[in-house]
């Protein structure tokens, strides 16, 4: 697989690996801060535990949004010049799947606004 | 008798409504999806090529799923923040999923004292009620539909469930997790009383039993003692004051025996002592079956007794 | 390395194909002659992918059966209140037994089965890459899972659910050996499930037809890959599980023990996180066949192909954020499972798609209401049914009452069901004039379906009540004032109606389907995809170019030029069997992979294997070890006929390109093999230290617990010294391995040896540090832990160890040189990663309990 292959595999999946880093880290947070009683903890006077969702959701969807204009991008340059089928199917499902992410990785952010930190 | 669609607390309506707007949301879901479809089989090739395009997956697959979604997922949220929250002044109520029963224990309230009971959980009508469950042996769950959602019960690991009951009512409770041999078997019954009647039954229950006063019902009093019969289960009051099995100082005032199996009465409870391991095979209790008729009367008389 | 010579002019000018000039003399004989089947006897030790993918699905299809007929033996009990058809504890062991021989010996096998069979034909690949592989996996399941199954006549079936969950599981409370029989069992089980997700990774990515690049893959290709790579991240959860609970029972190491610093929950977090992608591990290779069988009854190409591979991708992906959907009720913080009820919410959306995207498809055509179009209909109307209830469970606070109930019951199998059972009945009606004489027959067809739709509404849709109104599941019998009683008896009505279908359907096989390769039924539906090219054990005469993702459609006279081999490698280069290996995005032609042949050793091997795991079982301990070194043993008689080496110069395939028949380094199949298995052992050792790390957090303030020591770090450090050092000698040697003087050096077997020696020091340095601390694995979960890493890591090393002596083996006998050696570089992937593992290891046991410093 050569490098610009890769490169286009992990563009193609950005989003949904910004997922999982999102998710690996706001559980993994979660489960150890309450698991060990830390819950009350605050940092700059918010709460912990939420304060870390916020920001890891802030930070995966800044990357997949960039991830979304970069597929964008890649796809109308696929589209000009004649390139082979496979990259222009393939920055189209980045754009597809990068797009979804972003809506994931909301769905994952707003516990934080609605629920209290480890009851 | 035990239904999430009849709940009797504010969580268990809380749930029952979101249940019903999902229900109700899915089936509409549900027809719409599958008129579509008969509509793309059945429907004249000119009038149904509008929908045979990737703007059908869009807006149908895409767009309408996550605007759904988006409105459901925080309804969900919201619902689960509003249940099961420990709240001030709550009843405390302790119970231990054992194989294939349970233990529950009222620890002292305020001025009023703790004591042990089984398989019957006893609530006032208002009051809130902190829970706190855990497992003697293998993973059970405490479940009590009319009032609510499910809580496993855990070896190592306290969890606790928070409910209000609403309205005065016999309810039931079953074991929902899948715990060995009898795990069908392992029911008990959920009383809600008005508070005054709940102080009344809290300080009958505290109290230790009483001596019989009929010689027949003496008669099953020794047969008790002698049996060993006290090395499993306790009777406040007297010498019986083992541990394993469940607490006896008032069965007589439970509503049924065999952990919410059947009715609680002189003759199912001869029925029992004779042949646990017939009617419920695997529980830990063995079958008295060499007792004679008479000695089994007298002894299921003196248990009918401690009220 | 030894790339091969670039394709020329492919790409940039096209070549002349289909070749209209006459095949030579001989040249077709010679390739039948190649890919002849065994006879009599040794007809079992056939491993050519039509052979063992039906005897697969036909074995997958005899459990599905099996574990169909315990179902009704329950509904039969549960028909009314107080049943006492069967006693309690056979009825525990039916549901047991029924939900993981259903989990376990039918769904996964049987999806992985059909894709032995249909994945080369849709590819037109010859064969899958490893087709003795592909035997190994097919002998070991079928010899595991009958005697596995034979338990329930004997009392012996596992009686703890189909999830397992200790401590019920645990030795206390199973002191039998039921529990033994399903944790080594299916432990094994789930290593031939990895096997074929192996070779189905390597298979779509590597053997397609020429120009069949990621755009043009049949969208069940697709569905595969992606199945295939969930297995292998998932399955490693449940292997770990698995053997941690068996540690347990064995040795009486705590892990799952709350008493001595276990907890249950451990388990349960492990299942799920294989069970949940389990479930879509299930149902999307149906899907793939779904959106293979809809395009061609609705004679239309399928409309959204990206929003497809877009929902099949993120299936994937987000069913692996789901797992604690099973464990609502298990008292965690809201917080956690809210992150759970999004993802759960999330995984609903990609399914929407995919359902949109077959209405669009069937809107857009003529949709013929065949046998199969019935079934994909009745899939559609079930599975968005179980679809919406799933959407239900994962609001957290619903679950709390649904969890365990009968509703749960209904909602799984309309999903099962309805997304796995019915597209595979279709798919059985729809393929079966591949494989057969006839097809089966539609009226009997619409009898079956009739039958199992009905039946299936009618068992499980009163369940969503029953379970509402108070019903628990897994339970043997139900009291009589429960108002139970008249939706349980329609239940039963409904399981005996699907089983009327299923019977329908058998006796439409036995009348109908005859299988045959040369001259099956054909392309009655008028599909368009490569499958259905005319065909023998070699599968196509010739491996066609492709231009769209309906060539038959598109490309006329495509089965006339391929028959008359017209297209790439119409015979066979080297004189033996051949499958032509394309690169992974574009499918350009990169070489001519050399394959395998029948042969005993896959048989014996899987034999042997399932001996082991069995006999171990009921505690045979000297029997099993004898029979899992003859499996070692036979796996290396196998190999050794492999890695064959460039045996001729490389060879004209037609259209002028011409391939070489051998390469090495990261172009060549088993290169990516070994890959794959890397990750496969990254995740058991991942499982293993999220199962450390989980332990820690359940223990505060005693980790390490009070009065153990910590080694002093100079002893990892040798450690961690004598592993690197045992990779740069390997290092070394592969840079050595690599003049124009094939022999040359002679070195490379001394530093192979010695670098066996200091990883094994390194394991040994380790396991004697560990016991001189007098650590004990069975007084606390700690120990346990510790000793679990370090077990992990020496059964690595061993591994590493064989693997280095037999390759040490092969350059001895010759067989091993500076050109010819993937074998060497298999055993290099494997020596690093071993090291990268045992470095990991070291720093998690000696330094974490250090950092945290009793936290």
């Amino acid at each position: 697989m050569s490098g610009r292959r890769t490169g286009q595999v992990l563009l193609m999946l950005a989003g949904l690996i910004a997922w999982a880093v999102q998710f690996t880290v706001i559980y993994g947070v979660t489960s150890t801060l309450c698991g060990r009683g830390w819950a009350d903890a605050t940092l700059f006077g918010f709460g912990i535990v939420p304060a870390t969702i916020v920001s890891a959701t802030l930070i995966t969807f800044a990357a997949t949004a960039v991830a979304v204009i970069w597929s964008i991008k890649s796809h109308r340059q696929n589209a000009k010049r004649p390139a082979a089928t496979t990259d222009g199917f393939m920055s189209h499902v980045a754009i597809l799947i990068n797009g979804l992410s972003l809506v994931v990785i909301l769905w994952h952010g707003i516990s934080a606004l609605i629920l209290p930190a480890c009851a | 008798m035990q239904s999430a669609l009849d709940p009797a607390g504010g969580d268990a309506s809380r749930i029952y409504w979101l249940t019903m707007t999902m229900t109700v949301g899915g089936i509409l879901i549900f027809l719409s999806v599958t008129s579509l479809l008969l509509y793309a089989i059945f429907a004249p090739p000119e009038r149904r090529a509008w929908l045979g395009s990737r703007r059908t997956i869009i807006y149908g697959g895409l767009a309408f799923p996550i605007i759904t979604l988006s409105a459901l997922l925080p309804y969900g949220l919201i619902v689960m923040r509003d249940s099961d929250v420990p709240k001030a002044g709550a009843l405390p109520i302790e119970v231990i999923g054992e194989q294939y029963w349970w233990r529950v224990r009222y620890p002292a309230d305020g001025d009023r004292v703790a004591f042990s009971t089984a398989n019957e959980i006893i609530v006032p009508v208002g009051r809130p009620i902190a829970v706190s469950v855990t497992a003697a042996d293998v993973i059970h769950s405490f479940w009590i539909p009319n009032f609510g959602g499910k809580i496993d019960m855990i070896p190592g690991r306290i969890n606790r469930l928070n409910f209000t009951a609403e309205r005065p009512g016999i309810y039931r409770g079953v074991c929902a997790e899948f715990c060995g041999d009898q795990h069908a078997r392992m029911a008990f019954d959920v009383i809600a009383l008005e508070p005054a009647a709940f102080e009344t039954w809290r300080t009958e229950q505290a109290k230790p039993a009483q001596d019989p006063e009929v010689p027949l019902l003496a008669r099953g009093r020794e047969l008790f003692r002698a049996g060993g019969c006290g090395s499993c289960h306790a009777v406040r009051g007297t010498e019986a004051n083992g541990q394993f099995g469940p607490d006896l100082t008032h069965v007589g005032s439970r509503r049924t025996i065999g952990a919410g199996q059947f009715p609680n009465n002189i003759g199912t409870l001869a029925g029992w002592i004779a042949n646990t391991q017939h009617i419920k095979p695997g529980v830990r209790m063995p079958s008295y079956g060499s007792l004679t008729g008479e000695d089994l009367r007298a002894l299921a008389g003196y248990l009918e007794s401690l009220r | 390395m030894n790339a091969p010579e670039r394709p020329g002019s492919f790409g940039e000018q096209e070549p002349e194909l289909p070749n209209p000039l006459p095949r030579p003399e001989g040249e077709f004989e010679a390739l039948k002659k190649a890919w002849k089947a065994p006879r009599g006897i040794s007809f079992i030790t056939a491993v050519n992918n039509t052979y063992v993918g039906l005897w697969y699905v036909g074995t997958a299809f005899l459990f599905f059966i099996l574990a169909g007929i315990l179902a009704l033996i329950m509904r039969a009990q549960l028909a009314a209140p107080e049943g006492d058809l069967v006693s309690h504890d056979l009825y525990n062991q039916l549901f047991t037994m029924h939900g993981t021989v259903m989990m376990f010996l039918f769904a996964v096998p049987a999806v992985e089965a059909a894709s032995v069979y249909l994945l080369p034909n849709m590819q037109a690949a010859r064969d899958l890459p490893f087709p003795r592989l592909s035997a190994y996996a097919f002998w070991a399941y079928f010899v595991g899972g009958l005697v596995f199954f034979g338990t329930i006549f004997f009392g012996l079936s596992p009686n703890g659910g189909w999830f397992m969950y200790p401590p019920l599981t645990g030795t206390k409370y199973s002191p039998a050996e039921n529990a033994d029989w399903w944790l080594l069992g299916i432990g094994f089980i789930e290593i031939s499930a990895i096997a074929g997700a192996i070779e189905i990774i390597v298979g779509v990515m590597k053997t397609r037809a020429v120009g069949m690049s990621l755009d043009k893959l049949p969208v069940y290709s697709w569905a595969m890959l992606v199945f295939a790579v969930m297995i292998v991240i998932g399955f490693p959860a449940i292997i770990l599980g698995t053997l941690l609970l068996e540690m347990e029972r064995a040795f009486d190491w705590p892990f799952f023990i709350a008493e001595r610093g276990g907890d249950p929950l451990l388990w349960q977090h492990l299942f799920w996180f294989f069970g949940h992608p389990e479930v879509y591990i299930i149902f999307l290779p149906a899907t793939g066949m779904v959106s293979m069988i809809v395009p061609t009854m609705a004679q239309t190409s399928l409309v959204g192909y990206r929003l497809i591979v877009l929902a099949l991708i993120a299936t994937g992906f987000l069913s692996f954020g789901l797992w604690v959907h099973h464990m609502f009720a298990t008292g965690l913080p809201k917080m956690s499972l809210s992150f759970f009820s999004a993802a759960s919410t999330a995984v609903a959306v990609p399914s929407g798609i995919q359902v949109f995207a077959w209405i669009a498809t069937i809107a857009s055509g003529r949709m013929k209401l065949t046998t199969p179009s019935l079934f994909i209909i009745g899939f559609l109307f079930i599975f968005t049914l179980g679809g919406l209830t799933g959407v239900m469970v994962a609001m957290a606070p619903f679950d709390w009452q649904a969890h365990d109930s009968y509703f749960v019951v209904a909602h799984l199998h309309y999903v099962l069901i309805g997304g796995m059972v019915f597209p595979l009945f279709a798919a059985f009606y729809y393929w079966a004039p591949v494989a057969s004489k006839h097809a089966l027959s539609e009226r009997l067809g619409r009898w079956v379906f009739g039958l199992m739709f009905l039946g299936m509404n009618v068992t499980f849709l009163p369940m969503h009540i029953t379970g509402l109104i108070g019903m628990p599941r897994r339970v043997y019998t139900y009291p009589v004032e429960m108002g139970w009683d008249a939706l349980n008896l329609v239940s039963t009505i409904g399981a005996f109606m699907i089983a009327a279908g299923v019977a329908v359907f058998l006796f439409d096989l036995a009348r109908n389907f005859r299988f045959t390769l040369e001259d099956n039924a054909g392309n009655v539906w008028n599909a368009s995809t490569l499958e259905w090219l005319p065909n023998g054990t070699y599968n196509t005469r010739s491996i066609p170019s492709v231009v769209s993702r309906d060539p038959l459609w598109d490309q006329s006279n495509l089965s006339k030029d391929v028959e008359d081999g017209r297209y790439y490698l119409p015979g066979t280069a080297t004189g033996g069997r051949e499958a032509l290996v394309t690169s992974p995005f574009d499918a350009r032609p990169q070489y001519i992979l050399q394959v395998p042949g029948p042969g005993w050793q896959p048989v014996l091997a899987a034999v042997f294997t399932a001996a082991f795991f069995l006999l171990l079982t009921v505690k045979f301990v000297f029997t099993s070890v004898i029979c899992g070194v003859l499996a070692v043993g036979c796996v290396i008689w196998w190999l050794w006929e492999t890695d064959p080496g460039p045996v001729r110069p490389p060879a004209d395939i037609g259209g002028g390109i011409v391939v070489p028949v051998y390469v090495t380094g990261p172009m060549n199949h088993s290169w990516w093999a070994m890959i794959v298995l890397m990750v496969v052992s990254g995740m058991v050792f991942t499982c293993l230290i999220f199962s450390y790390l989980f332990l820690w957090l359940v223990n505060p303030g005693a980790w390490p617990p009070q009065g153990v020591r910590i080694p002093d770090w100079i002893w990892p450090s040798l450690s961690a010294l004598l592993y690197c050092a045992s990779a740069v000698l390997i290092a070394v040697a592969s840079r050595q391995l690599r003049g124009a003087d094939r022999r040359n050096p002679r070195s490379v077997p001394i530093l192979i040896g010695v670098a066996l020696l200091l990883v094994s020091g390194a394991a040994a340095v380790d396991l004697w540090t560990q016991w001189g601390t007098n650590l004990s694995p069975s007084a606390h979960a700690y120990g346990a832990a510790v000793y679990a890493i370090v077990s992990l890591q020496i059964f690595f090393v061993l591994t590493t160890f064989i693997m280095g002596i037999y390759t040490i083996a092969r350059w001895l006998a010759g067989r091993l040189d500076s050109v010819r050696r993937t074998t060497f570089d298999n055993t290099m992937l494997f020596w690093y990663y071993t090291v990268g593992q045992g470095l990991t290891a070291l720093l998690v046991v000696h330094g974490f309990p250090r950092l945290t410093g009793g936290i």
